[in-house]
Parts: structure tokens; C-alpha cells; sequence
């Protein structure tokens, strides 16, 4: 060591030249190959901790990478990479359909008892639990004049749903809003597949015309 | 560690200093008037935390724009004008040869000066861009690269023109510092401002190019700085030099991967905060290396010496606290808290201003062929600086300590939170002001000795015959 | 080392790969995110914000609300962000997908935002709040311009202490701007990514 023991705090000493600190330690790492011939990249005791650091490295982002998914975010996540899109439970799927303003819910009302005298009834209807064919023929086409539902007689219209009405829902909805309506508020009937409703689409063609009571009572 | 026979003959300041004297005094003088700068800001947004009406109905200086502006200043008037002084005065030592390309680092040095000044009128009339380090307005961005590029030219003459073939360590990290600042300002601007990327690939490059910064960056101007006054004025051959180049290689090629560390639990894929995990982990084998290097620095006296080492220590503590705060378990009490600006506090002014610090009282008596002005204005501007910056970051992390407990507790409200702050925030204003006093004084310190007006009446000092007596009789 | 030129690939090459895998890489994966459509929602999400709102986004980026507000929710579980109400699940990168400038933030001196539509819906609240700011947050004024009344007062004008008799306290542009941004931060909808990580066992807490 070379400081003298009162620097002049104003400028500090060097103790080596330019020259000397770059031909000092350029004759080091001059020395490899070392002495027995042999060219190391890097010395034992380092590799060993380079190795550890690499092993560790390596195992954390085995197990915390998330498969390196876009779509992982928990890092504790151990499935698949890819998140596959639930299969919807048409009950409720059809719930918010049935809820969507100015669809079922304005006429029939929440609890699916209608209005007395204007719009009936989707509970303990038998139009509902009854016949598929005349229920999807309704949702699809819509349906207007008299009707007599649970005992009382009803007179108004009520708009078509399926493609290429106003709503245009698919065959999935009108199968899943009549799954609803068919088990809620105290019924008890099968749910409705979404085949049955296409071959019931494809069966009446070009259809835009609602339907009526009468017409429908021909059908099974 | 036996000393290297020194015959150092060679007068301590030789023509390249002298030639080179005007623009790398006016690279280490702009950045202290930045670092004065900066100081005022850093002061003022500390007032902020504690009294968050201070300055609120002055739209240029709210809580968000003066923290831009005081990073600003601080990373690209202070940081970027001194480490590339330094650079650059290193980078013709070791060459053996004068800088080439003065001019161009003179027109570079106001073009920045003037960029930089540009960028923080356009944060403060609120021009700014909304990504760490990056909000210096986007039409100032181009400005910055070219006055950049010219100043860097320099410094990849002096490293190619050099004399000898053979490199030291101080020259590889110079040179990939200078080579490499403008491509990364490049790329980030490019995906981040002229043809923004989407949604959240929007952080990830920000927080890649604030890890850029540091890693490719800022870390190898401190540590070219470093490598080059160990040996010189301790007068020692670096210990287990031969590994010294692994140390460099994984700086490079693993430091800019841990940026992910910044989006610990956000909207981004796990494997992004995963990586920089892991990148962390490996960086330890840099810090390993450097410590290893680097510990000849220990016993040495002198102003210098004693910065070097401060921060030499500070870039240690640095990279094994990013290390810790990476891990998402920790990262849960520390994440979005104050404590990650006491890492940064750390890293930036702890690690890199001090060593920076060490690097200008070694070189400016250098290349002014004149010892430092001022004895006791350094000996204040060492003790205010030291108190100011170990009193901060201790603040600063008991405040993000107490912070991140308050957040984790739902309970706690954000007013009862701030309640378990103030005291460390208050400490945190004091040691600021403490900052800004102390570069005052070094500022003052450096033109009294810079000036040659100033100057002309006092003796020559002699230090530099003793440096050559003292080399003969160690 | 001596040869320059190794120096300089290894350099450019050490840039080059962690901008490749980093940005590039994470551009590859989320750049290409398409909103998430949903036939029984009737929409796709997540769902554009109206103009004011998006010129909102810019005030609230220039004026650097990020450093004190972060707009991330994390996970339940980890951190308290679920407990304070800020958010039932975690934010994912489709939230961002129609952001100009997404503002994740890095700081929380203050609450997270990502939410705030759907806790706070009071324009007047804000707009209270903006003004006058609170006791750990800034009031900024220069946001509100005071002038005659003409006619009718203004529904957004904010109370003023001390008022001069005719005269009001209203919200500039950029300040209504602001709130429609802040008022339309809401991220309700849950995507297939955000659902919580069930884990089949009780994982071991090793990090």
C-alpha cells in the first residue's frame, strides 16, 4: 500500500502509470494458455458456482415460466398453457337472455307470470312445458291473436326471435332462453337441443310470419 | 497482493489531459449544474409526500411531472454528462493517445445540454411520455441520439486508434457503454414512441429500456470508472484479474433481462417477472466477480478512495437487494412502495454518483494541471453527501417498509398510511436538502478550480512530483 | 481480451438478444390480441371508451398521475388489492388492448384505479376531489377556470368556499376529460385468462 499518511486531500495520488496498469494486467490474462498447456475458459470453483447458478436458474423458470404462455399469469399455474373456454350452461346463458331489456322480461315479467288479462303466463304454462315443436315455432316466429293459456284467454302479439327477426338469435339462444324458461319458477320439462331448433328453422323455410294459436294446435 | 513493479516516471498529467481539458471539463461541469438541478427537484417532490398541497396548484410542478423532471435531470443531465466525461478521459488514457474529435464532443455536449434542457420544458409544459426514464417529450428524442452519437464518436476513436492491442477491463466497459446508449435509446424510442406497440407490450419495453439503462448503461460507465482508479491509486494489479472479463459478459448479456422484476404481479405473462428472477440470480455472479476484482480498493486513503469504495460497496447491496425484491414473495410487501425508490436511490446515487464522485476529484485536478481548489470544500461536500445519501435510503426504505405493510393490511387507509410515514419522509426532506447543499458545494468547489480566471494567482501545487516519489518508494 | 471486432458483436449481440426475446418476444405473444367476444354479453370486451375518455387518458398521463396511482389489479391472494375493493380479479393484458398509453403505474401512494367506475360513480365527487384535493391528496386548481355565471349555473360547477356572489368554479375541458376517463375505468368482465388459478394441491410456499 502506498498512501502517504498525509495526503493532500486536494488531488489524489496515483500510484501506477497508464503504461504500467495496462501492460501489467495484459501480461495476465497473457498467461493463458497457463503453464501446463492446458486453455481454460473459465476456472474451476467459478464454473462450479456458474453451474449452481444455472441449475437454479434453469429449475425456477422450469417450474415458474408458465410454459412461457401468453395467457398465464399465475406463475403457480401447472396446466395447460391454453385456457379453454368453459362449456356454457344454457340455463344460464338463457337466464341473460331472457333478461335482456326488451326481450321476454318486459312482457312475461320477472317471475315469469306475465301480466293478467294482457301478456300470459311462462309459468305453469302448458305451452311452455308442453309440445317442443309449437314452443321453438313460437320463440322462432313469434305469435299473435287469441290463446287460451292455464285456464285464461290472452289477445296480443308477441315479436319473433330467430334469424331474421329484430333479435336474429341464433339457434343456440332460442334453445338455451327455452331451457330456462322450461325448468324455472316451478316447471319441470326437458331441456330443448339446439338440433331440435335448427330442424325446426330449416323445416319452415323463409317463415316470417308469427303464428297462431290455431295453427299451431295442428302440430304434434 | 504484492505491488506490480512501478517505475512510473511519466508525468502525472500528460498532453492528452491537456488537450483534452475544455470539452470533458465542460461534460463534468454541465453535469454538476444538472446534479444541482435535480437536487432542487428531488427536494421539492419529497416536500410533496409528506405535504401533498406544497406547489399542487402550480400545474408544472405537480407530484407526477416533478418526479419526471428530477429523474430527468438527474439520469440524463447529470449521469449521462459525467460518466460520458469520464469515459471518454479514460478511453484516451488508456488508448495513449489525445482524444480525436473534440469538436464534434464540444457541438454534442451543447446539443444534449440543449435536448436535455428541451426534454424538461416539454415534461413541465406537459409534453410528457408516460414510460420511466423516457418522458423527455418525443420530439426531443432525436436531438438526444445524434448529440450522443457525436460525443460517443470520440470515445470509439480513442478506443480503436488505441496504441497498445491489448484492452483493459476500464476500455470494454467504456466502449460498450458509449456504443451501446444510443442503439438502446433507439429501440425503446422506436417501439415505444414513433410506432407505439400495444397495450401491455407497452410496459414491458419500458421497463426493458429502464433496465437497459442501467445494465448496459449506466453500471458499465461506473464500473469502466472504477476498474480504472482501483489499480491506480492503490497501486495493486486487480486481484484474479483473468476473470474479470466473465464478470463484464454477464453484465451484458444477462442485466437487461431483469426488467420484469417492475411488473411483479401485473397483466403480463408469468414468465416476464419469472425471467427476471432468474436474471437476477445470475447477475450475482457479476457481483461476485466485481468483489473479487475489486477489493483492492480496501485500505486506501484519500478522497477519491474513499468515494470509490462507498460506492463500490453500494453496488453490491444494490444487486443482492434487486435480487431479493425480485422474488414475487417479497415483492408483495415491497412492490409499489417507497422502498423500491430506496433501491433506487441505492443504485443511482449510492452506487453510481458516488463512484462518479470519486472519478472527478481523481480527474479534475488531472486535466486542470491544478489541485482542487478547496480543501474543506471538499472534506464538506464528502461528509454532507455521505450523511445526506446513507440518511435517504434509510428513510426512503423504512417509509416503503411501513408502506408496504399499511397497503397489505386493508384496513389501514391511505391517510393512516401516510400517518406511519411521515416521520421517515420528514427525514427523507432533511437528507435532501443535505444533497442539494452538499453538490452545491462541489459545484462551487469545481469552478473555483475549473475557472482559469479564478486560478491565475496561486501557486502551482506540486502534488504531481509527489506522486512519482511516492511511486519509487513504495 | 484483444480483438476488437469480437468486442463489438458480443456487445451488439448482448442488445440485440434481450430486445428480441423481451420486447419483440412479448410483442409476438400480446400484440396480436384480439377483444375477447362474448355471443350471451352480446359484445366484445373489453369495450371502447368514448372519445373525452380516451383524450382523459392523455391529461392523466401528462400530468403524471402514475406516479402515485397504479392501474393493475393483482391476483386474489396476493397482496390486499381484492380486500380493498379495487378489483375481484386479476388484471390481464386484454384489459389493455385498446389503451394508447397504458398507465400500469410503479407507485401506490395513493389507491389503485383500475376500477374506479365501477365504486365511484359521483362526477361531483371527483370533480370535489380534483379541486380541493384531500389530505393526502393534491387540489388542482389550475384544472378549474372561475368565472360570471351566465344564465343558469353550471351542473359540474364545484363549491368554493368564499365564492364571489355570481360567480363560479367550473371544470376546463382537460378536467372534464379527466373525470369521463377516470369514471370510465372499469374492468368488470371476466375473461377465460383471468379466472383464479385453482391448484390441485396446497402448494408449498417456496418463494
Amino acid at each position: 500500500m502506498s498512501t502517504p499518511s498525509q495526503p493532500d486531500p486536494r488531488a489524489d495520488t496515483a500510484a501506477v502509470s497508464d503504461e504500467t496498469l495496462m501492460a501489467s494486467h495484459a501480461k495476465l490474462l497473457g498467461q493463458q494458455p497457463d503453464e501446463k498447456g492446458r486453455y481454460r475458459l473459465m476456472p474451476l470453483n467459478l464454473l462450479f458456482i456458474f453451474s449452481g447458478m444455472i441449475f437454479f436458474g434453469g429449475t425456477y423458470l422450469g417450474r415458474f415460466s408458465g410454459y412461457f404462455s401468453p395467457s398465464v399469469f399465475n406463475e403457480y399455474s401447472t396446466g395447460t398453457a391454453v385456457v379453454a373456454a368453459a362449456p356454457l350452461d344454457p340455463v344460464a346463458v338463457g337466464k341473460k337472455l331472457y333478461a335482456i331489456p326488451g326481450g321476454c322480461i318486459t312482457c312475461h315479467q320477472p317471475n315469469g307470470a306475465g301480466l293478467p288479462g294482457a301478456f300470459p303466463p311462462l309459468a305453469n304454462s302448458e305451452w311452455v312445458t308442453g309440445s317442443e315443436e309449437r314452443l321453438i315455432r313460437i320463440a322462432l316466429h313469434g305469435l299473435q291473436g287469441p290463446i287460451k293459456v292455464a285456464g285464461a284467454d290472452y289477445n296480443s302479439a308477441m315479436p319473433g326471435f330467430g334469424q331474421g327477426s329484430g333479435f336474429n338469435w341464433s339457434d343456440d339462444k332460442i334453445a338455451a332462453v327455452l331451457t330456462y324458461i322450461r325448468q324455472e319458477w316451478g316447471n319441470k320439462a326437458g331441456p330443448i337441443a339446439v338440433d331440435k331448433v335448427t330442424a325446426v328453422r330449416t323445416k319452415e323455410g323463409a317463415r316470417s310470419a308469427a303464428w297462431t294459436a290455431a295453427d299451431l294446435e295442428k302440430l304434434p | 497482493m504484492p505491488n506490480p513493479p512501478t517505475h512510473a516516471t511519466t508525468a502525472e498529467v500528460t498532453a492528452i489531459d491537456t488537450q483534452a481539458r475544455g470539452p470533458l471539463l465542460l461534460l463534468l461541469g454541465s453535469g454538476l449544474v444538472w446534479l444541482v438541478v435535480s437536487g432542487v427537484l428531488a427536494l421539492l417532490t419529497s416536500i410533496q409526500l409528506h405535504a401533498p398541497q406544497f406547489l399542487a396548484d402550480c400545474p408544472q410542478l405537480t407530484h407526477g411531472r416533478a418526479q419526471a423532471l428530477r429523474e430527468t435531470a438527474f439520469v440524463y443531465g447529470w449521469l449521462a454528462n459525467a460518466g460520458l466525461g469520464l469515459a471518454l478521459w479514460i478511453l484516451a488514457r488508456l488508448g495513449g493517445r489525445p482524444l480525436r474529435g473534440l469538436n464534434w464532443v464540444v457541438a454534442g455536449s451543447l446539443f444534449w445540454n440543449a435536448g436535455v434542457a428541451l426534454g424538461l420544458v416539454g415534461i413541465a409544459i406537459g409534453d410528457m411520455t408516460s414510460f420511466g426514464l423516457l418522458q423527455m417529450p418525443r420530439y426531443v428524442q432525436p436531438l438526444l441520439v445524434f448529440a450522443y452519437a457525436c460525443m460517443g464518436v470520440s470515445g470509439v476513436l480513442a478506443w480503436s486508434g488505441r496504441r497498445e492491442d491489448a484492452m483493459y477491463a476500464s476500455q470494454w466497459y467504456a466502449v460498450a457503454a458509449i456504443f451501446l446508449f444510443p442503439w438502446l435509446l433507439i429501440a425503446a424510442q422506436a417501439v415505444l414512441l414513433w410506432m407505439p406497440v400495444r397495450g401491455v407490450v407497452q410496459p414491458i419495453a419500458a421497463t426493458w429500456f429502464a433496465q437497459g439503462v442501467w445494465a448496459l448503461w449506466l453500471a458499465p460507465l461506473a464500473l469502466a470508472v472504477v476498474y480504472y482508479i482501483v489499480p491506480k491509486i492503490s497501486g495493486r494489479i486487480i486481484p484474479v484479474y483473468e476473470w474479470a472479463s466473465l464478470g463484464f459478459w454477464t453484465l451484458l448479456f444477462i442485466g437487461s433481462w431483469s426488467g420484469g422484476r417492475h411488473l411483479v404481479g401485473g397483466p403480463v405473462p408469468a414468465w416476464i417477472p419469472t425471467m427476471a428472477v432468474v436474471a437476477q440470480s445470475m447477475m450475482l455472479f457479476h457481483y461476485l466477480i466485481i468483489l473479487l476484482n475489486l477489493r483492492a480498493i480496501w485500505g486506501v486513503g484519500g478522497t477519491t478512495a474513499a468515494f470509490i469504495r462507498f460506492g463500490f460497496v453500494a453496488y453490491l447491496v444494490f444487486g443482492v437487494a434487486e435480487f431479493i425484491a425480485s422474488f414475487r414473495g417479497v415483492a408483495a410487501h415491497t412492490h409499489f412502495t417507497l422502498f423500491n425508490a430506496a433501491i433506487e436511490q441505492l443504485g443511482l446515487y449510492g452506487a453510481i454518483s458516488m463512484i462518479f464522485f470519486g472519478g472527478i476529484y481523481f480527474a479534475v485536478p488531472r486535466l486542470t494541471g491544478l489541485a482542487w481548489a478547496s480543501a474543506s470544500l471538499i472534506s464538506g461536500h464528502r461528509w454532507l453527501v455521505l450523511a445526506g445519501v446513507v440518511i435517504s435510503i434509510a428513510a426512503l426504505g423504512i417509509a416503503g417498509g411501513a408502506q408496504g405493510e399499511g397497503l397489505l393490511d386493508p384496513k389501514v387507509s391511505f391517510p393512516d398510511m401516510f400517518g406511519r410515514m411521515s416521520t421517515p419522509l420528514l427525514i427523507n426532506t432533511a437528507a435532501q436538502a443535505v444533497l442539494l447543499s452538499a453538490n452545491l458545494l462541489l459545484l462551487v468547489n469545481f469552478l473555483r478550480s475549473a475557472c482559469p480566471w479564478t486560478r491565475t494567482a496561486e501557486p502551482t501545487p506540486t502534488l504531481f512530483r509527489a506522486a512519482t516519489e511516492e511511486a519509487h518508494a513504495s | 481480451m484483444k480483438n476488437g471486432p469480437f468486442l463489438f458483436t458480443g456487445v451488439f449481440l448482448a442488445i440485440l438478444i434481450s430486445f428480441s426475446a423481451l420486447v419483440l418476444g412479448s410483442h409476438s405473444q400480446l400484440g396480436g390480441l384480439t377483444p375477447y367476444h362474448d355471443d350471451t354479453e352480446g359484445g366484445s370486451f373489453p369495450q371502447r371508451t368514448s372519445g373525452l375518455a380516451a383524450r382523459g387518458q392523455l391529461v392523466y398521463a401528462d400530468l403524471g398521475c402514475a406516479a402515485c396511482h397504479t392501474q393493475q389489479v393483482r391476483r386474489p391472494g396476493y397482496g390486499s388489492d381484492k380486500d380493498r375493493g379495487w378489483g375481484e380479479r386479476q388484471s390481464v393484458a386484454r384489459d389493455y388492448i385498446h389503451q394508447a398509453r397504458p398507465q400500469l403505474g410503479a407507485s401506490r401512494l395513493g389507491p389503485d384505479l383500475t376500477n374506479l367506475g365501477a365504486r365511484q360513480k359521483s362526477e361531483e365527487a371527483l370533480l370535489g376531489l380534483l379541486y380541493h384535493g384531500s389530505a393526502t391528496h393534491p387540489g388542482y386548481s389550475f384544472l378549474f377556470e372561475t368565472r360570471a355565471i351566465a344564465g343558469e349555473s353550471s351542473p359540474r360547477a364545484v363549491k368554493v368556499a368564499g365564492q364571489a356572489a355570481g360567480h363560479e368554479t367550473v371544470p376546463t375541458e382537460r378536467a372534464r376529460a379527466l373525470v369521463a376517463y377516470l369514471l370510465s375505468l372499469n374492468t368488470s368482465y371476466d375473461y377465460p385468462e383471468a379466472k383464479p388459478y385453482e391448484p390441485a394441491k396446497k402448494e408449498e410456499a417456496k418463494k
